[in-house]
């Protein structure tokens, strides 16, 4: 392409109104640079196809332009980054407002289950409590029962022992089983002693006295000891505990049998 | 056609101030081409809309060294009609043809605003047409030669012919101008 050959095939024209190749485009775009007649050329012709244009100009309704606008302007704006921050903030607060709820919801549960492990310990301790008091409930109830059977039955013979002077409010009811080989007392009417003392029963065997056992404080009905061939039941007042023979001169009751 | 290298300079840094004030001062001349080409207003806006936003998005890519940025401009808004218009076609063919040319046809009757006005009018009737042809149909060299059944030689020196005859109008015309322009002040 030379300038001859632009001149005479309306090259520029055709450039200017956008038919060449990207090539040619090139081509022409390079001799415009070195030719200044060219350049002088160029120049006249797009400025005619300019004033061909404005000559011919329409004006267009106002609405494009506005729309125009509106449109730069939404694409100006739709940088600010507000849209998409608002979605991520409600999630955190909706996120939060959950963690805040189950965060309350565990501490109320875990103080309920705090307070319902507390009334099972201590419904635990009543029923183990209950239990022994069932069990010492048995344990009484058998050996009431056994009592009851012994004081029941034909064979028992029933001695008196009246206080003498020593103590004369105390009276004891001794049952005695010779065929059971049991003794049984109640002392509800032996008069109370001090802690250092005990009262103790002995059996008169050949002018000898047998330890039958010391009469504990806690219950009216009281298994002693039953002695072979005893001729009598004799109490005496000992220290604590008892003794191995007999305080005579501390006797309050004998009966014979 | 003025010296608008400080609107332009702002247009590439986004001024829409520059925008404005660019399509008050070119979107009559470009619009006049489009709707010329297109034949059809609702169309013709949308394309000369379109045409000013890629003016916006795409104004870093104008260099003033490679013409004036009317000539950019009508190269810009020239392609899009094009595409439209070959878009418009294939849809059109599949349907009813009798409708695109009572459209054109009906365009043509109402558009008396539409027709050529200026120094052009000034020029021989081939010389005119010629022109017009390229210039405000859109067609290439080679596709307006076959429109007036003339060979592409004798076409191409009716392009020169007219322009020259046109420079010289203008020429007058712009003194005129300058004239009225002082006149004025």
């Amino acid at each position: 392409m030379d300038k001859a050959y632009i001149l005479e095939n309306g090259i520029i024209e055709q450039y200017l109104l956008g038919e060449l190749s990207a090539e040619d485009e090139l081509s022409l775009e390079r001799l415009l640079a070195e030719d200044e007649e060219l350049m002088a050329r160029f120049k006249t012709i797009e400025a005619s196809f300019e004033s061909l244009a404005f000559e011919n100009a329409v004006n267009p309704p106002k609405q494009v332009k506005e729309r125009l606008m509106n449109s730069v302007k939404g694409s100006e704006t739709k940088v600010v980054s507000l849209p998409k921050q608002n979605p991520f903030k409600n999630y955190l607060a909706m996120a939060a407002s959950v963690a805040a709820v189950l965060l309350i919801g565990s501490i109320w549960m875990y103080s309920q289950l705090n307070k319902t492990n507390k009334q099972l310990q201590i419904v635990e301790e009543q029923n183990s409590q209950l239990l022994e008091d069932l069990n010492g409930l048995k344990g009484n109830l058998e050996t009431t029962t056994a009592y009851l059977d012994i004081l029941n039955s034909a064979e028992t013979k029933q001695y008196i022992l009246k206080g003498n002077a020593l103590s004369p409010e105390a009276k004891v009811v001794s049952y005695v089983n010779h065929k059971q080989k049991s003794v049984i007392v109640n002392t509800v009417d032996l008069p109370k002693l001090d802690n250092a003392h005990n009262y103790q029963m002995w059996a008169d065997v050949d002018g000898e006295m047998i330890n039958m056992g010391v009469i504990k404080k806690d219950g009216p009905l009281l298994a002693m000891n039953y002695i072979e061939d005893a001729a009598s039941l004799n109490i005496t007042i000992e220290p604590a505990g008892g003794s191995d023979h007999p305080t005579v001169s501390r006797l309050i009751t004998n009966v014979y049998l | 056609m003025q010296n608008d290298t400080a609107l332009i300079s702002n247009l590439k840094n986004k001024d829409e101030a520059a925008l404005s004030q660019l399509y008050d001062a070119y979107a009559p001349a470009i619009y006049g081409v489009i709707i010329r080409m297109c034949k059809d207003e609702q169309h013709a806006q949308n394309i000369l809309q379109d045409t000013f936003l890629t003016i916006w998005e795409k104004s870093h890519q104008y260099n003033p060294d490679k013409g004036k940025f009317y000539t950019w401009a009508y190269r810009i808004a020239k392609n899009k009609t094009l595409n439209f218009l070959r878009k418009d076609k294939k849809l059109i063919q599949t349907e009813d043809l009798s409708v695109y040319k009572d459209k054109e046809e009906s365009i043509t009757d109402n558009g008396d605003y539409l027709q050529l006005k200026g120094c052009l009018k000034q020029l021989e009737p081939h010389h005119q047409r010629a022109l017009e042809l390229v210039y405000f149909n859109g067609l290439t060299h080679r596709e307006a030669h076959e429109e007036m059944d003339v060979p592409l030689g004798s076409f191409k020196s009716y392009i020169k012919q007219a322009l020259k005859k046109l420079k010289l109008s203008y020429d007058k015309a712009i003194v005129w101008f300058l004239i009225l322009i002082e006149v004025i002040r």
